[in-house]
């Protein structure tokens, strides 16, 4: 193949320019004449019957344009087919503190307010459900009445044979871990502009991971063909996840346009990007898992309680995640998944960043570290005797194709200095290994059908232009230059030469969204499909001009060439005229569908998991310990990243340091605090992203296994590091201080009250042997 | 309640609006005079995503009163480099990935550039330390880093921003 | 969120300043920087119908040692100014160390020594939305008949959250007040009330016009140890300062420490001066001032982390402080704590 020159090579994005102007416009820049404020009601109540509700006070003032209750938005929805209990406006009862109740749209910010503090609901207070463990026993006042016991979903699966593996092993252990909730915290909170047009068409700007999606649930709700209207997507700050579903406000805003006549905006505050959450849940994990004398692991058994929320959202795939990906990462036989996903009256949570995979991972990751101890072995070296050899499929129907797992063990054991510094540290200062894995999209659609999950048109007219047409969805990880990189590649051009339009329902082909990190893989297929055709196009013209054979051209540096005869060359613009005199404007589409191979198995469940490819990861964390305070310092973490191939470097290690990022949140200060159903923070203030100050080196090396399959080779890059970082981070703290936190974050004070608990129970040893040896 | 007239300078510009006396620096830039560079991220100045500089002083425009702002000169996003260019931070903020998906870099290269102004080589310890009221969620700051060092490298030099960028 | 209706005055002096505030009196609000006052309108704690701009009366900024020795510290000198000073890191540390930690470099830009030592106190159940506010019923503070800390009693915990009070503290320092009635000064310990509501003794034609430090106090080694769980923005769940004079014996000659973060005020550990006065540096000696500055610090759940840890912090902090401040070498100013 002929060397690339443009794949591979780093390069800026191609919207920075709009990013670091200010010029660049996100959902709540927009703003057009006429334009009404819309504002939400939400609940006070857990859980509560909406008994009635009084507009008339709020309709009477005259900077109101329009009110909306749960009579306007009856129809239900949600992400997944099997889970269609929410509304955009609650009709019957709210279910957690935040709830949607009603919403006005009116002049001014101000008006708006005071219009929401003139509605009178009545409402009728039921009793309230807060603790998963205990809203699975309710015997009555369900969430949902369809949903007995509170429970969403619960899935059991089984492969091999447990009691033979656990049989084998010379080591077990069997724990509880504890993972709190965490929010996405995009620094661009949801907003949501809808214009209603003169023509009875609605036009819908949203900050949205997923405009198809949302396409589909406001043609539901408002109960308009989809055909009449038209989502696009504006710039969007930051998604992981919490736009990837339908949030109530992109419903709202559509629902008081059309009663207005009006164009409506919401933008949610801080606080209610907090309530309207979507984010991990607090889960409980229990594992046991046993190896063998050599550190082969020969049985896993989890068992994986997930506090969902008030809604199903993302729901069932989020506790299937946590099963499929949880041993699939290593070459393990013996496998038991039990996952039940519990309802209970807070915020519903739904996909972010490594989705389902996160908790359990950190879970596994440090018991495997734990009995790589009780064996005498090094963790790293365990991980090495327990890989997989692809292509293979996993014990329970995973297609992997490429597996760079161990190249990436192999990089971080190197660049971190870990034969050097493993147990070796001062005390006070450790080191800690992990690994963790991700899919590449998934195999199956939400939504069943034959459709392919994306779809590329490329139109090349008389200019000369490239003009890439793509539904998929830029949200900061590099999605437009992805299409820009390939098409320019395969073309042989200038990236500056193709022209990109995105995400808009009116424009461009339906692409499923920007979740479960399948653009590159897909979308990114699609537009090597497209741009091959239109290459053919021309090579084609080219070839009956030179009176060749098509297949001796080549195309780079916008010139078009044969191979052996430089002399027989034109240039790009040239050739595509030539092209044009021949088809008349020069049209291709290319499209993605994942391979019948790669979706899996038949069992219950089955559906998620199964992926085209999967991207690995494998890191190393070292910390120090201050054992007077308990506060754990990161010093330094070195992420190797299989991604396949990286088609731009410089975007790879973003997404990698990134994901690496997000994990030191959740492993050290990032959590949800609730009394009550009720959040105690939902501010940047209290919610604690880490700043510059707790951010320590984070290094990215990327590793290319060139999965046979992946456009280029390229697999995903933008979540499968995140998981492998918490249980690094706590496997340093084991390693620095002795002691294991299996709690989620690992707080200084967790840490402090585990130091003495130790010092107590040495004490106690030390006492009962009849004083220190 | 009546509004009142105030004249804000920004990016060289005398601008007149009519405004309730109260209204925040931010929400005047972004509503009356049409500068959205500078953003919202949070409800109480933690974030740092509004940060413009007053007389050359990065502050956070969510708590800045705009009439009380009338003697300042204020500088947005916007006005970090002439129209159609695009300054050596800017340049290496792009190209080092200091950008993903943009919402904070507003803020950031305000952050940076009265860093750069008043200490041109600043240490990597000082670098973090000026940055640290700016929450950025995606980079994990480090190639946000990268972008400050490689702008140090360059110093002064105006780089034009390209139209279509060669080799890029 | 959108800010109540309210009148912004901007007064060139001070004597108008006062003359606006008693006019209004408790319906206006003094705006400095602004970081304390404008989030919490947004949250509409509060709806003055005049807000006082005082940032464009230059004779409240500035820094400056009078002739008799007297520091002297304008109310409406920045953060920054005063955490960047030379004069106040090598003569009096512990403002240096506290006025550093304060939030992060931007707030710090905005931000004043005057605003600062009048914050409004703060507290989980106090400083959220309206809606948020709404939907519980209120509290004691705002709106409601319960603290929803102590809901048994009647008394409200707010906590007092500034950095740079305690440091002040330490340092024996004074306010200058002007108001109605003219001007009065009064010891800063006396300013705090230990009142999550009724937290300073000001009155509301009143404003705060400088910060003394008298002459005895310059050169005192001091230090200010923050408890906090990011090293930016935040502010203290725990905060310890120390000022110390030691003679070339290594003798202490006098002692101040002031805990904040814990209290509905900042407050001298009232026998730390008397116990370590003439005395050497003892582990004994350390340990017995530290248990004292819990008896001082009661934190309540009020915040993020423990009352528990608060209080183990409170020790920790104030026996690594005492420390750090007895064994400094005298010429050298302590290092600011970054814990």
């Amino acid at each position: 193949m002929a060397p690339l020159s443009i794949i591979g090579k780093p390069l800026a994005m191609t919207d920075s320019p709009a990013k670091v102007t200010g010029f660049g416009k996100y959902a709540d820049d927009l703003s057009v004449p006429g334009m009404l404020v819309g504002k939400i009601l939400h609940s006070p109540h857990a859980h509560a019957r909406i008994r009635s509700i009084q507009a008339a006070k709020a309709l009477a003032m005259p900077e109101v344009k329009a009110v909306a209750t749960g009579q306007d938005t009856r129809i239900p929805y949600g992400i997944l087919p099997i889970g269609h209990d929410e509304r955009a406006l609650a009709l019957d009862k709210v279910r957690y503190i935040g709830d949607n109740v009603a919403a006005v749209a009116a002049t001014t910010e101000q008006a708006a307010e005071r219009a929401l503090d003139l509605l009178e609901v009545d409402y009728e207070v039921l009793p309230a459900w807060f603790d998963p463990l205990e809203s699975m026993k309710a015997a009555a006042a369900w969430i949902h009445d369809e949903k007995p016991n509170n429970i969403e979903k619960e899935y059991h699966h089984e492969f091999g044979d447990l009691a033979k593996g656990f049989g084998e092993a010379a080591f077990v252990r069997e724990e509880r871990y504890f993972a709190g909730e965490v929010n996405h915290a995009a620094m661009e909170p949801h907003a949501t502009l809808a214009l209603w047009e003169p023509d009875g068409r609605l036009t819908v700007h949203s900050s949205t991971q997923v405009p198809y999606y949302l396409h589909r649930t406001i043609a539901e709700v408002c109960e308009m063909p989809m055909s009449r209207i038209r989502v696009i997507k504006p710039l969007v700050g930051g998604g992981f996840g919490g736009k990837s579903e339908v949030i109530p406000l992109e419903v709202i805003a559509p629902v008081l346009a059309v009663k207005a006549k009006r164009p409506v905006k919401i933008t949610y505050t801080r606080e209610e990007v907090f309530l309207a959450h979507r984010g991990r849940p607090i889960t409980i994990v229990e594992l046991k898992m046993g190896i063998t004398r050599e550190g082969k692991i020969s049985a896993v058994a989890a068992r994986v309680v997930q506090d969902g929320g008030a809604y199903c959202g993302y729901g069932p795939v989020t506790v299937l995640y946590s099963g499929a990906l949880l041993g699939a990462i290593y070459d393990i036989s013996n496998v038991r998944y039990d996952g039940f996903r519990v309802l209970t009256n807070k915020p519903a949570c739904g996909a972010m960043r490594g989705h389902g995979t996160v908790n359990v991972r950190f879970a596994f990751e440090s018991m495997l570290d734990a009995l790589a101890c009780d064996a005498g072995l090094d963790p790293a070296e365990v991980r090495r005797r327990n890989l997989l050899k692809a292509p293979c499929i996993t014990v329970n129907g995973l297609r992997v194709t490429s597996y760079g797992l161990p190249e990436c063990i192999e990089k971080v054991v190197e660049r971190s200095g870990w034969a050097q510094k493993k147990g070796q540290l001062p005390k006070g200062r450790g080191i800690g290994v992990a690994c963790s894995h991700y899919v590449s999209g998934a195999a199956n659609p939400i939504i069943r059908s034959n459709m392919p999950h994306t779809t590329v048109n490329i139109k090349v007219d008389r200019d000369a232009a490239v003009t890439v047409y793509t539904g998929a969805s830029e949200i900061g990880q590099g999605s437009d230059t992805m299409h820009v990189q390939i098409a320019a590649e395969i073309l042989g051009i200038r990236p500056g030469r193709v022209h990109l339009v995105a995400a808009d329902t009116e424009l461009t082909p339906v692409d499923l969204g920007s979740y479960s990190s399948r653009v590159t893989f897909m979308a990114g297929n699609a537009c090597l499909a497209a741009a091959q055709k239109i290459r053919d196009q021309i090579f084609a013209a080219v070839a009956k001009k030179f009176g060749c054979d098509a297949a001796r051209l080549e195309a780079r540096d916008d010139s078009i060439f044969a191979k052996d005869d430089p002399r027989l060359r034109i240039g790009f613009d040239d050739a595509v005229v030539l092209a044009i005199d021949f088809h008349g404007a020069l049209v291709a589409q290319g499209s993605y569908t994942p391979p019948e191979e790669s979706r899996g198995g038949k069992h219950k469940g089955a559906g998620v998991g199964p992926s085209p490819s999967y991207s690995y990861s494998a890191q190393v964390a070292e910390v120090s310990v201050d054992t007077e305070t308990g506060q754990v310092t990161v010093e330094r973490i070195v992420a190797a990243h299989d991604c396949g191939k990286a088609l731009n470097p410089v975007t790879v290690d973003g997404q990698v340091i990134g994901s690496v990022y997000m994990g030191l949140g959740q492993a050290v200060q990032e959590e949800m605090v609730w009394e009550n159903g009720r959040l105690m923070n939902p501010s940047l203030l209290e919610y604690r992203i880490p700043s510059t100050l707790e951010t320590p080196l984070i290094e990215s090396i990327i590793v290319e296994s060139e999965d046979p399959e992946g456009p280029f080779g390229a697999k995903e890059a933008g979540e499968g590091s995140l998981a492998a970082t918490i249980p690094a981070v706590a496997n340093a703290i084991y390693d620095a201080v002795g002691v294991r936190l299996n709690t989620l974050p690992i707080t200084p004070e967790k840490v402090l009250a585990a130091l003495r608990e130790k010092e107590k129970q040495e004490r106690a040893r030390n006492g009962a042997k009849g004083g220190a040896r | 309640m009546t509004k009142e007239l105030i004249q804000l300078r920004v990016n060289g510009e005398t601008r007149e609006v009519a405004v309730p006396p109260y209204k925040l620096l931010l929400d005047v830039l972004r509503e009356d005079l049409g500068l959205t560079g500078s953003k919202r991220g949070c409800d109480d100045s933690s974030c740092g995503s509004c940060a413009v500089l007053a007389d050359g002083v990065p502050i956070l425009a969510c708590v800045a009163i705009a009439s009380c702002y009338q003697d300042a000169g204020i500088t947005t996003v916007e006005g970090i480099a002439p129209p159609g260019e695009l300054t050596p931070l800017q340049e290496s903020y792009a190209a080092a990935g200091g950008s993903q998906c943009g919402f904070c870099s507003p803020g950031f290269l305000i952050s940076i550039k009265a860093l750069l102004e008043r200490n041109p080589n600043p240490s990597d310890e000082e670098i973090r330390v000026a940055l640290s009221s700016n929450l950025c969620r995606c980079t994990g700051y480090m190639q946000i880093y990268e972008s400050v060092k490689r702008a140090m490298a360059h110093g002064a030099a105006r780089v034009a921003a390209a139209p279509a960028p060669v080799g890029r | 969120m959108s800010l109540p209706e309210t009148r912004v005055l901007r007064p060139k002096t001070v004597e108008e300043a006062v003359r606006i505030l008693a006019e209004n009196g408790p319906d206006a609000m003094i705006l400095a920087g602004g970081t304390d006052v404008v989030p919490n309108l947004q949250m509409k704690l509060f709806s003055p119908r005049a807000l006082v701009d005082i940032k464009p009366i230059r004779a409240l900024r500035g820094i400056a040692v009078e002739d008799s020795g007297t520091l002297r510290i304008g109310a409406l000198t920045t953060l920054t100014e005063i955490a960047e000073s030379p004069l106040l890191a090598a003569k009096y540390p512990v403002l240096s160390s506290a006025v550093g930690t304060i939030a992060g470099p931007l707030q710090r830009n905005m931000g004043t020594i005057g605003g600062n030592l009048c914050l409004e106190t703060r507290c989980r159940w106090y400083n959220q939305s309206y809606f948020w506010r709404k939907s519980l019923g209120g509290c004691l503070k705002k709106d409601g008949p319960v603290c929803h800390v102590a809901p048994g009693g009647s008394r409200c915990w707010a906590v007092w959250s500034g950095d740079s009070a305690p440091a002040f503290l330490t340092l024996d320092a004074e306010i200058e007040i002007m108001g109605a009635k003219g001007a009065r000064r009064i010891p800063l310990k006396d300013f705090y009330r230990n009142d999550g509501i009724d937290r300073i003794a000001l009155r509301s034609d009143e404003l705060l016009v400088a910060v003394r430090v008298p002459p005895q106090s310059a050169g005192r080694r001091g230090v200010y140890h923050k408890l906090r769980l990011r090293n930016s923005i935040d502010y203290p769940l725990a905060g310890v300062a120390v000022s110390m004079d030691v003679d070339a014996a290594r003798v202490c000659r006098s002692a101040r420490v002031a805990v904040t973060g814990v209290n509905p005020a900042p407050l001298l550990v009232p026998q730390a001066g008397e116990w370590l006065v003439g005395r050497k540096c003892s582990p004994e000696l350390i340990e017995r001032v530290a248990h004292a500055a819990i008896q001082t610090g009661k934190p309540l759940t009020t915040s993020a982390s423990t009352p528990v840890y608060r209080r183990d912090m409170l020790r920790l902090f104030t026996r690594r402080a005492l420390e750090q401040a007895w064994n400094a070498r005298n010429d050298l100013p302590v290092s600011p704590a970054a814990d």
